[in-house]
């Protein structure tokens, strides 16, 4: 047991490491975004942006970290049904969201404004875009996940520490959300 | 030369049909050659090693291929420049512009990078104790992106559109507007993935030094080089993921229409802030790791202890820390306003400072010391006033008032020469001749490790020094001829014939190499009198190293230990090693990686999403065949 537990700590500061990597590569994008926002040329932030998808996207997101939470007390006690359920909910979320994602953006593309209308909207598609493509890896990490949890052809032990690191990883997705929402879209909102 | 093609003629340089020609016939030489010794089983393990020591060995293998490529580029740079009105081969204008893009780009990505993480790969673990890096699968994965990306590059050439913005491809010039062609499309995508590479190394490296060092190797009593490889670490993981948005940023604006750094509203200038927050700190990453690898060398050819440790272990953080707050004297004539280029001036000076220190510490380590002169030892010797030289120039150029006249002249290119060659290359030459046995269980010959020295030393100096003058004379870098009445000929040849020196000491190596592998014998594990563990394990040293597990007590422990004529005391209660595996993953990731970016490149996207979608597959192979499952079984590890 306490070869695992140091195994799993290498493991363990090598995965948030490599999170401190992705919120220099977010912080990047996030400098870029604030440069380049407001455009001269329209269209203005406050001409696209809409609170009522943000809202509605945010709560579904923000809320998965509380199911992956739920979830996780399931992992530490052994509780099956509860690890399922939360991982489940947490998986649904993120789709939610996606869904969401992808209907804002067809939205605003739709209304003429892409990838190319102005520097802002190009900065707003390449920080958020990165952002929904991480929800997206998440997405199909969780789903592999869980059909590791049902056939189950290694030790719950070394399990578990999957779960873990997956967890670290949502919650950081979630994390960069809540700046992008203060970031990238709070100051055209209020 | 043109070419039927199909029905079409098309036009190809000569110089690519003879890199074509001479790869050609290289290759088959090479597979003859594998085919008759039957190398085939030797091959393979290599490509499913996951070992620390065989994947350093690739990283410097690879890491010299493309040096004698890029040094190629060099010698064909200097001879265009060789007189005024040049007109050899085909090296004027674009192609020239190619030149010393591909030089440098490779010198500094494909070359002083993979030496360096090659070297550390090599001797970091055996220094502080560690029986591997710490994931020795995500090591490998390293190894092959760094090939995927270099061999991307490479293949750019040979499709005639080699990348053509300077290493820096600095915008508006490296957008689609002004370089249409594939050519920097090649850049962003072979950096993008070898920086991938890099980026995983660097996490390696943190959590093997933090967490896999021998019992009692307390990071006070740790050897400088894996300090250095700590530090160097900690300056990737920042600059490498800038560079990385950097360049993704850039492939919008070349493949998707954004304008980040050109048109109306975006801002070229954008471009050089990103470029080089990463550029200045991968200064100092290739130059910590040489002083590292100098100080264990000074310190071991003087059989002393290295003088003022816990000030060579700061100078090392504070360089590290400072090489952030200098990127903008890359940008003195940008027009940044006088505040700037002020706070710029006044940090870059300030790093002269650790520097100094460094400096100073190396000669008083050799103070008093007994001094033996080995090959390693020379290019030790060699360094130091080289790179002081080099850190000379670079507070001239500091001084931002004055650095409108150096500007984008060859002075700047003998500064960075002198520092990059000084420190870096020196370096690594330093540390091949010092490891070798570690690698191969061999000396390298000292006679001809001599003449390899002399020759570069001397052909460096003859090729750089002029340049300083050249410069000042308003000779400008990156442009393919001069004037006669410029009065620059002399020099220029003076230089020319200095390349070829330097070149023609590489002819040393190979007979070197060639030499001790011939009738080299085989050497003890410790052939060099040495001071850290390094030199405690086999030569070369196997997959099992450290079994016992040395207890350390203080620092140099194998030189007191030997001083005091008592075995290093030893301990079976350690804690678990890496799992080693033989996987050929890493190399199908790396390889459908590469598959995408051509993908990319040529706007292929059926063939981007295959090699997207089987990196993806690959890396759910991974988790359901992940090495621990089987460690688990094997040590009875139940389900329960």
């Amino acid at each position: 047991m306490n070869e695992q537990a140091a195994l799993f700590k290498d493991k363990q500061l090598g995965f948030l490491i490599y999170l401190f990597v992705e919120s220099v590569m977010f912080a990047t994008l996030f400098a870029t975004y604030i440069i380049f926002t407001p455009a001269p040329s329209s269209p203005r932030p406050i001409d696209v942006f809409e609170a009522k998808s943000v809202i509605l996207s945010s709560v579904f997101l923000l809320s998965s970290s509380g199911t992956l939470i739920f979830a996780e007390k399931g992992l530490n006690v052994r509780e099956s049904k509860q690890n399922l359920t939360g991982l489940g909910i947490t998986l649904l979320l993120g789709l939610i969201f996606l869904g969401l994602e992808i209907h804002e953006f067809y939205k605003y593309v739709q209304e003429g404004n892409g990838l190319t209308v102005n520097v802002f909207m190009s900065a707003f598609y390449v920080l958020v875009g990165l952002h929904a493509a991480h929800v997206t890896f998440g997405s199909g990490w969780m789903i592999l996940l869980l059909i590791q949890y049902k056939t189950m052809k290694q030790s719950y032990q070394l399990y578990t520490e999957k779960q873990r690191i997956f967890q670290y990883y949502w919650h950081f997705v979630d994390v960069i959300w809540v700046f992008i929402i203060i970031l990238v879209y709070l100051p055209y909102l209020l | 030369m043109t070419i039927p093609f199909f029905g079409k003629s098309i036009f190809v340089p000569s110089d690519i049909i003879a890199a074509w020609i001479l790869s050609i016939v290289l290759g088959a030489i090479l597979f003859i050659y594998v085919m008759n010794k039957r190398k085939w089983p030797l091959i393979w393990e290599y490509m499913r090693t996951t070992n620390h020591r065989k994947i350093g060995t690739m990283y410097i293998l690879f890491g010299v291929i493309f040096f004698l490529r890029a040094g190629t580029d060099a010698l064909l740079i200097r001879l265009q420049l060789a007189q005024p009105h040049a007109a050899f081969w085909v090296f004027q204008q674009e192609k020239y512009n190619e030149l010393f893009t591909t030089h440098g780009t490779m010198m500094i990505f494909f070359v002083a990078m993979p030496l360096l993480i090659g070297l550390m790969n090599v001797a970091v673990p055996l220094q502080i104790g560690a029986r591997d890096l710490a994931f020795p699968f995500l090591n490998a994965v390293s190894f092959w992106l760094f090939l995927a990306g270099a061999i991307l590059f490479n293949m750019s050439f040979f499709f005639n559109s080699a990348p053509n913005a300077g290493w820096t491809g600095y915008a508006p010039l490296s957008t689609d507007t002004f370089t249409p062609s594939v050519g920097n499309d090649y850049f962003v995508f072979s950096l993008q993935v070898s920086g991938l590479g890099t980026i995983f190394t660097a996490i390696n490296m943190i959590v093997t030094i933090v967490r896999h060092r021998a019992p009692g190797m307390r990071l006070t009593r740790m050897p400088l080089f894996s300090w250095a490889t700590l530090i160097t670490s900690f300056l990737i993981l920042i600059a490498f993921s800038v560079l990385s948005m950097g360049l993704y940023l850039l492939m919008f604006d070349r493949m998707f229409g954004t304008g980040f750094f050109s048109g109306d509203t975006g801002n070229p200038v954008y471009w050089q802030h990103l470029f080089w927050i990463f550029g200045h700190p991968e200064v100092y990453i290739l130059a910590l790791p040489a002083f590292g690898i100098f100080s264990d060398i000074i310190s071991t050819f003087s059989k002393k202890r290295i003088f003022g440790y816990p000030a060579m272990v700061l100078s090392i953080i504070l360089i590290g820390f400072l090489g952030f707050m200098v990127w903008a004297h890359h940008m003195f004539t940008v027009g940044l306003g006088p505040m700037a280029n002020t706070f710029f001036a006044i940090t870059t000076m300030l790093i002269a400072v650790p520097t100094g220190i460094k400096v100073f510490n190396w000669l008083f380590t050799m103070r008093g010391g007994v001094v033996k002169i080995t090959t390693p030892m020379l290019f030790a010797l060699g360094f130091i006033p080289t790179f002081v030289m080099g850190g000379v120039t670079g507070v001239m150029l500091s001084v931002a008032a004055a650095n409108f006249q150096y500007h984008d002249t060859h002075f700047v290119v003998a500064h960075f020469h002198y520092t990059i060659i000084g420190s870096t290359i020196l370096g690594i030459f330093a540390g091949i001749y010092f490891w070798y046995p570690k690698v191969t269980g061999k000396v390298l010959d000292e006679k001809l490790g001599k003449w390899h020295f002399w020759l570069f030393i001397i052909g460096f100096h003859l090729t750089f020094l002029p340049m300083h003058v050249t410069g000042l004379q308003g000779m400008p870098r990156r442009v393919y001829t001069y004037q006669w009445g410029d009065d620059l000929f002399a020099l220029n040849l003076t230089s020319t014939i200095g390349a070829f020196l330097m070149g023609s000491s590489m002819l040393f190596v190979g007979w070197n190499l060639y030499k001790t592998h011939k009738h080299g014998k085989k050497v003890g594990n410790d052939p060099w009198d040495g001071r850290t563990l390094e030199w405690t394990v086999q030569s070369p040293s196997q997959e099992n190293t450290f079994e016992p597990m040395p207890i350390v007590k203080e620092m140099d422990p194998f030189w007191y230990a030997k001083v005091s004529g008592e075995k290093l005391r030893t301990t079976n209660n350690t804690r678990p090693a890496p799992i080693s595996v033989n996987t050929i993953l890493p190399f199908c990731i790396a390889f459908s990686l590469s598959i995408m970016s051509l993908g990319m490149i040529y706007t292929w996207y059926l063939l981007a999403v295959l090699g997207g979608a089987s990196a993806f597959l690959l890396f759910i192979v991974r988790s359901l065949t992940d090495e621990r499952k089987a460690y688990d079984l094997k040590e009875g590890h139940s389900n329960e």
